[in-house]
């Protein structure tokens, strides 16, 4: 091993002697920095994580539908087509629309989900966020309700609801003759799939009760589609948009297309945080910076020393700056073990925390989890790594700078 | 790394230019026909203390022959530090030429060149002492089976077998010096540069740590430059000269 890094280590972990304290402050303070650092992202990642899977969950990954809102005449002639794109594991027709939904005097405008009862498994797993009830009870005389709307309803299972068609408000207005009379349907489940978006105002019906509510006849508005595990969800996308009929104004979306803002919006809030937090390691880099600086003065005779054995003050500069090196790699092996040793145990802080102040109901209703998320991400773990060991290597070249510039004559003959 | 600095006798006594007759000798003692390994002619060195410019070397000529010891004394501020660093080559002189087996100083024959002893020791804190004496070779870029039996060896040569593994806080003054003295010897080199090695010692200790020097140096050949204040001492050496009004001359 070269001198300047066999030196840097001594004097970072001498022979038989404890951690030095200006090391164990150094190190601290950075391992501080990145276990803040990988815990935060690790937890916004989460975020985004849950969400990619309730969003696959609930929709699969690729939404095919027509581009300017419009309905799919022919979903039977299609659905080969879809499935036939190499990829694809399930897919299933989709119709869906708010319409006006009662319940006794209570009232409420929620979006009316029209699935395919035969091909909705293929995709989703339904059955898995139906509690209570089940999906197997399903017809086109019931409805499952989303959670937050059947808590406002008041509605229960086996209630009777009544479902207005938008067609029944146009009759109306035209004040024709004939209008579409709205129609009971029995509560048959609850369902809850943890996105507050589904879950707060939504109701799942027949798609053929839905095409017939809005007057589709045979038209959906869209299919679902479902791929094999890991396959590449953009390159699917391309594949669908080539297999397409032109001129129908088909056109595929992935899952990031559907929840675009929402995923800007998280992403930017990550780098946001991880902006931020770098300060926190900014700062323990200025104390590395300062411990090291306080070092060379502390050592200048020894400076001198390796000055006059015939050490070039390149390779004294080299010392201070692989002892800058070491701490970060040190500190963010630490930070790393101890980041991810407080995601490992995260939820039972949080318990303890809320149980303690006895908050436990008010963290599940405000972030509508009931556990932190976290998902570390290795792309995170590279970036947190990479720009910690850089900073805290930075952190040693003004007090290398200083020490590569003593005279050692000057050195020696310091007090 | 030359051939004229290189330690080996043999390798040293093929090279002529570093065979120089000095006629600038302060004592013709060392021209008796060995390698001169240190030669300075009319070094020079000034310093500004405020306005006042204080001539500190006023013309120093000096040759050291291989295997040859010189001492220096001299009163305190007469410039004995200064001409010892100007010799290092850890300073540069005003006027004057300096050269290291006939050739010009330069940093990079430092670590095989030379050696130094200092008052403070000056070991570093944090590594042993067999690791202390490494470090010179360490600098040198050459680390292997060898040097470290050659470390070894050096402080059993001093004295300190069974204290390799000690940190110098671990160990006396004397034995501090001792681990410098092996340190500086380390590297086989062909000239050792000793700042009042004693200064910081008992009598006792300062004595054996200047025999040991004294041996050392003559069993390998080295070339020793002692400054010191005492005379006893200066007496070991084969020529005694004192620094005075910037000048040096026989004691």
């Amino acid at each position: 091993m070269p001198w300047p890094l066999y030196l840097a280590l001594k004097q970072l972990f001498p022979t038989g002697r404890r951690f030095p304290f200006f090391t164990f402050i150094s190190v601290t303070g950075v391992a501080l920095g990145v276990a803040l650092l990988i815990v935060v992202m690790s937890v916004m990642g989460g975020f985004g994580y849950e969400i990619h899977r309730m969003i696959t969950d609930t929709q699969g990954e690729v939404q095919v539908k027509v581009s300017d809102g419009g309905v799919v005449e022919n979903p039977a002639d299609l659905i080969p087509v879809i499935a036939a794109v190499p990829g694809v594991v399930g897919v299933t027709p989709y119709a869906v629309g708010l319409s006006g939904l009662m319940y006794g005097e209570k009232a409420s405008f929620p979006q009316i989900l029209g699935i395919d009862l035969k091909r909705v498994e293929s995709v989703v797993q339904l059955n898995r966020f139906i509690r209570p009830g089940s999906l197997d009870d399903l017809d086109d005389d019931t409805v499952i309700l989303s959670v937050q709307l059947a808590s406002s309803l008041g509605a229960r299972l086996g209630d009777k609801v009544v479902l207005y068609s938008p067609l029944f408000f146009k009759d109306a207005m035209k004040k024709n003759d004939e209008v579409m009379l709205p129609r009971e349907l029995r509560v048959v489940g609850v369902f809850e799939v943890g996105h507050q978006q589904l879950d707060s105002n939504t109701a799942i019906v027949t798609l053929r009760r839905m095409q017939d509510l809005y007057g589709l006849g045979h038209a959906v508005h869209g299919f679902n589609v479902r791929l094999a595990p890991g396959a590449d969800v953009d390159a699917a996308v391309a594949r669908f948009n080539a297999a397409l009929p032109l001129g129908t104004g088909l056109k595929a979306y992935s899952w990031m297309d559907s929840f675009n803002d929402f995923l800007w919006v998280l992403q930017m809030e990550k780098n946001m945080f991880f902006f931020l937090l770098l300060f926190i390691v900014i700062v323990a880099a200025f104390s590395v910076t300062s411990s090291l600086l306080i070092s060379v003065v502390r050592k200048t005779r020894e400076i001198g020393l390796l000055g006059a054995l015939g050490g070039r003050p390149r390779d004294v500069a080299i010392c201070f700056c692989a002892q800058g090196l070491f701490i970060g790699t040190v500190g963010t092996v630490l930070g790393l073990a101890l980041g991810l040793g407080v995601l490992a145990v995260r939820n039972d802080l949080i318990h303890t925390l809320t149980h303690l102040t006895q908050r436990e109901d008010v963290f599940q209703k405000f972030y509508q989890l009931s556990q932190l998320p976290a998902h570390t991400a290795g792309a995170d773990v590279a970036k947190i790594v990479v720009f910690t060991i850089v900073i805290s290597t930075l952190a040693g070249v003004i007090p290398a700078w200083r020490a590569s510039k003593l005279k050692p004559v000057e050195a020696l003959r310091s007090e | 790394m030359s051939e004229n600095l290189s330690s080996s006798p043999a390798a040293a006594t093929n090279v002529q230019p570093s065979k120089l007759k000095a006629e600038y000798c302060v004592t013709p003692g060392a021209s008796a026909g060995l390698e001169v390994v240190l030669s300075a002619t009319a070094l020079r060195k000034n310093y500004l203390s405020g306005s006042q410019r204080l001539e500190v070397l006023r013309g120093v000529d000096l040759a050291v022959a291989a295997g040859e010891s010189v001492s220096i004394r001299g009163e305190s501020g007469s410039g004995k530090s200064t001409l010892l660093n100007l010799l290092s080559g850890l300073d540069t002189p005003d006027a004057g030429s300096l050269l290291w087996s006939g050739r010009s100083p330069h940093p990079k024959d430092r670590a095989r060149f030379l050696g130094m002893v200092f008052q403070s020791f000056y070991l570093i804190p944090e590594i042993d002492a067999l690791a202390n004496v490494l470090m010179a070779a360490r600098i040198l870029g050459v680390l292997g089976a060898a040097q470290r039996a050659r470390a070894k060896e050096l402080l059993a040569l001093t004295g300190l077998v069974g204290r390799a593994a000690h940190l110098p806080a671990q160990l006396s003054g004397g034995e501090r010096q001792r681990v410098a003295v092996a340190r500086a010897l380390m590297n086989s080199p062909r000239l050792i540069l000793a700042d009042e090695p004693t200064g910081n010692l008992d009598e006792h200790t300062g004595d054996s740590v200047v025999e040991l020097l004294l041996s050392l140096c003559r069993e390998t050949q080295t070339a020793l430059v002692l400054v010191t204040h005492n005379a006893a001492h200066a007496q070991k050496t084969s020529r005694q000269l004192f620094l005075h009004d910037g000048k040096l001359s026989y004691g």
